[in-house]
């Protein structure tokens, strides 16, 4: 059985919920960018829009999008990848309380604080019963949620899957994360990130959503041959994955196309990726969050990207290490980590 | 796919009923419930609402835990660790461990009990070691970094489902041939977000909750944290340890009505536990004992139950929620209800459905009222939902 994706949406700091960015990338200076909103009332009408947070808005219109892409009305489950949540509506009630006391806190923001909104949002707009369910592991909750949509593939429960992965950064957060040296502190520009020879990275946000399905079709983008997630993994097992992975499909190195990590421009964060580089045995390395920015879920927006080289059939310059660009990717490895804690492995290919 | 047995060899509980399986039992067998007033959780309004909180300080838990007091801690990490450590050792999993062995826990507030306290601080750089806490994964790291190594770990957060989800998840990798053993619960502390967040909800009870009673007035908060081990018939066999129980079927279903209250008919607890006993080959007769999600909060017990009528039809099996022990433990409720299950079914007895004085009449079935002893529980569902409609059912049979 193969896995297909058949759509894929964003909402990021590049143009949203279009592909523009592949041509026409906008290259941003700031240290903090909050996402480029759509048109919501083309997704939403403006009563439920009063209701919800920006970051539900955000994931119904990539969700929506990705169903109407996919010409699918009704998956089969839900699952949704998100680092922090909703950050927005959790931190209304906590700094009224901090702030304010206990007295007068109001139940919206209360009721919307919880991860799981996001994934029970989209389902109450598509009156979804299905497999509902949240993933919230730090910078890998996206491909924890992806883990999830494909085991249960597996076992034949689901034929179709919504996977999306979600996170809002705002100001107060992205202060605190600024605590913890998560932020550059010179001016961000293409070269400092390249080089990463300093604390930080830029900060974006993220919503993706994909429509995934069990069977082939004229709309299917691509196929998941693999995924893997590893907690602190040695360099042997991660080697050692990385081999079972490619020789359970019938594959090698050299039919890998590009190699797409998560470097961010971060100095330990890159220095891991440096570590690991002579497991892709010289392979094209590509990389994305200079595009789009750092976030706990950035890695969905990173399979949005390597989905959408695949299917224009170009991985552009603007994206590669080495400044080539690729044509004709078939076959797409993508490699991230989280503090060197957890890792993933994703291998993607046309079909 | 063929079906693979998933056999659970572990299983560690904490909670307002104390430290371990022992203390648990003890409490449930003689009907002593651990609610009652507010004591660890400090610098609240609300301190007149009855709590179900684990009797011990965070530094009485380090200690327990042999970590030193001046450790960087979260009280959901704390009850984690003590809870997996549990049931990583009646497992036998610290002696022979499979290597493909996983960690997926559910928790919603994550240090939230410190980022409450220490919110304004974080700005001024005091404390800031508590901000990566804050994040969801952090107590799963720290179980990790316990009761390890882990092969994969990952965080759920379905609000109260979340760890009836891990133990779902935990399930289907290891039915999917992903891992061989599976360290799988919940864990969740209380704090003023949580406190105030359901007071602002109005479904607080100020007296002892009592689940499915006519004049049920809203739940009792509760913290706590459980864990079982599952592992593939195949793994248990090859280390030689006993199976405790089987977990023949589970079922995630959503009930897409609203975010915080439940429908009517009780579409998604319906769905959930059809699709459980589906899973499990079980007709609704075969069983014998189902412990409820219970809340005592008027939505949530209407609509279950009316779920269980459709179900069970004439013929609902004896009937609790044990949230009157424990008070509602939220992210951890489904993990903690399911040692609980496991327990009443060791020990064939049903436990009792406390407080109730007047059974709802909307509803055929009356919840059982006393304990039951010297009773065969041959399978036992166990319902958690959580917000957002998000409705799970495992089902626990003898081995």
């Amino acid at each position: 059985m193969g896995i297909y994706i058949q759509s894929a949406a964003q909402i990021s700091i590049q143009k949203p919920l279009t592909d523009e960015w592949l041509q026409q990338p906008i290259e941003h200076t700031q240290h903090h960018v909050r996402a480029i909103e759509p048109n919501f009332r083309d997704y939403l009408e403006a009563g439920e829009s009063r209701r919800m947070g920006r970051i539900q808005k955000r994931a119904l219109a990539t969700a929506l999008s990705a169903l109407q892409q996919a010409q699918l009305d009704m998956p089969e489950a839900i699952i949704t990848g998100t680092g922090l949540g909703c950050v927005e509506s959790t931190e209304r009630f906590l700094q009224a309380m901090v702030r304010s006391g206990e007295d007068f806190l109001q139940p919206t923001h209360f009721m919307q604080s919880t991860h799981n909104t996001i994934g029970s949002q989209i389902a109450v707009k598509l009156g979804c019963h299905g497999y509902n369910n949240t993933h919230v592991q730090d910078g890998v909750s996206f491909e924890s949620a992806l883990l999830d949509a494909l085991v249960n593939f597996e076992t034949g429960r689901i034929r179709s899957a919504l996977v999306t992965a979600n996170d809002e950064l705002t100001p107060d957060y992205f202060a605190l994360l600024g605590q913890l040296n998560y932020w550059k502190q010179e001016p961000i520009t293409r070269q400092t990130l390249f080089n990463a020879q300093t604390p930080g990275a830029f900060a974006g946000e993220v919503s993706v959503a994909f429509v995934l399905q069990n069977s082939r079709n004229e709309l299917s983008l691509c196929q998941i041959y693999a995924l893997e997630l590893l907690h602190r993994p040695s360099p042997e097992q991660l080697a050692s994955c990385l081999s079972l992975m490619l020789s359970d499909n019938n594959l090698t190195l050299s039919d890998i196309d590009a190699v797409m990590i998560g470097k961010s421009g971060d100095r330990d964060n890159d220095a891991i990726y440096a570590q690991h580089a002579h497991l892709w045995g010289g392979r094209p390395m590509a990389w994305y969050k200079h595009l789009f920015g750092e976030s706990f879920s950035a890695s969905g927006l990173g399979l949005y990207a390597a989905i959408k080289c695949l299917q224009h059939k170009c991985l552009p310059s603007h994206m590669t290490l080495n400044g080539a660009s690729i044509s004709n990717p078939n076959c797409i490895l993508m490699y991230n980590h989280f503090m060197n804690r957890e890792h993933s492995l994703i291998l993607l290919s046309t079909c | 796919m063929q079906q693979r047995e998933i056999y659970i060899t572990g299983a560690g509980i904490i909670s307002a009923l104390g430290v371990g399986k022992a203390a648990s039992l003890e409490a449930l067998l003689h009907a002593r419930s651990g609610i009652g007033p507010m004591r660890q959780l400090q610098g609240t309004t609300h301190s007149h609402y009855p709590v179900g909180e684990v009797q011990l300080s965070n530094e009485e838990l380090l200690q327990l835990l042999g970590m030193p007091p001046q450790t960087h801690s979260i009280r959901t990490g704390l009850m984690g660790m003590i809870a997996a450590h549990e049931a990583v050792e009646q497992a036998q999993l610290h002696l022979i461990r499979p290597q493909r062995t996983a960690l997926i826990s559910g928790t919603t507030v994550g240090g939230m009990e410190r980022s409450e306290q220490h919110y304004l601080d974080f700005f001024e750089g005091q404390h800031t070691h508590y901000i990566a806490l804050h994040n969801c994964a952090s107590s799963t790291e720290q179980i990790a970094q316990h009761t390890g190594p882990y092969s994969l770990c990952s965080t759920l957060s379905t609000a109260c489902s979340s760890a009836a989800n891990a133990i779902a998840m935990g399930a289907t990798l290891i039915t999917t041939g992903r891992a061989d053993a599976v360290v799988a619960g919940g864990a969740e502390c209380l704090s003023r977000f949580h406190l105030n967040g359901f007071h602002t909800l109005m479904i607080l009870d100020k007296q002892h909750c009592r689940p499915f009673d006519q004049h049920r007035a809203g739940l009792n908060l509760g913290e706590g944290a459980a864990y079982v081990v599952l592992e593939s018939e195949q793994s248990a066999r090859q280390r030689g340890v006993e199976p405790l129980c089987r977990l023949s079927g589970w079922a995630n279903t959503c009930d897409a009505f609203h975010q915080t209250a439940t429908s009517d008919n009780g579409q998604g607890p319906y769905l959930a536990m059809q699709a459980a006993l589906q899973m499990a080959g079980l007709q609704p007769h075969q069983i014998d004992y189902i412990n409820a999600h219970g809340t005592g909060t008027p939505n949530n017990d209407i609509s279950e139950g009316r779920a269980v009528e459709r179900v069970f039809g004439h013929r609902v099996p004896p009937l609790s929620s044990t949230k009157p022990f424990t008070g509602h433990t939220t992210s951890a409720a489904g993990s903690v209800e399911a040692v609980i299950a496991m327990l009443a079914m060791q020990h064939s007895f049903v436990p009792a459905s406390l407080n109730v004085q007047q059974p709802m009449e909307e509803l055929r079935f009356r919840p059982t009222m006393q304990t039951i002893h010297n009773v065969e529980l041959r399978h036992v569902l166990s319902n958690s939902f959580g917000f957002g409609g998000n409705d799970t059912a495992c089902i626990f049979s003898k081995p």
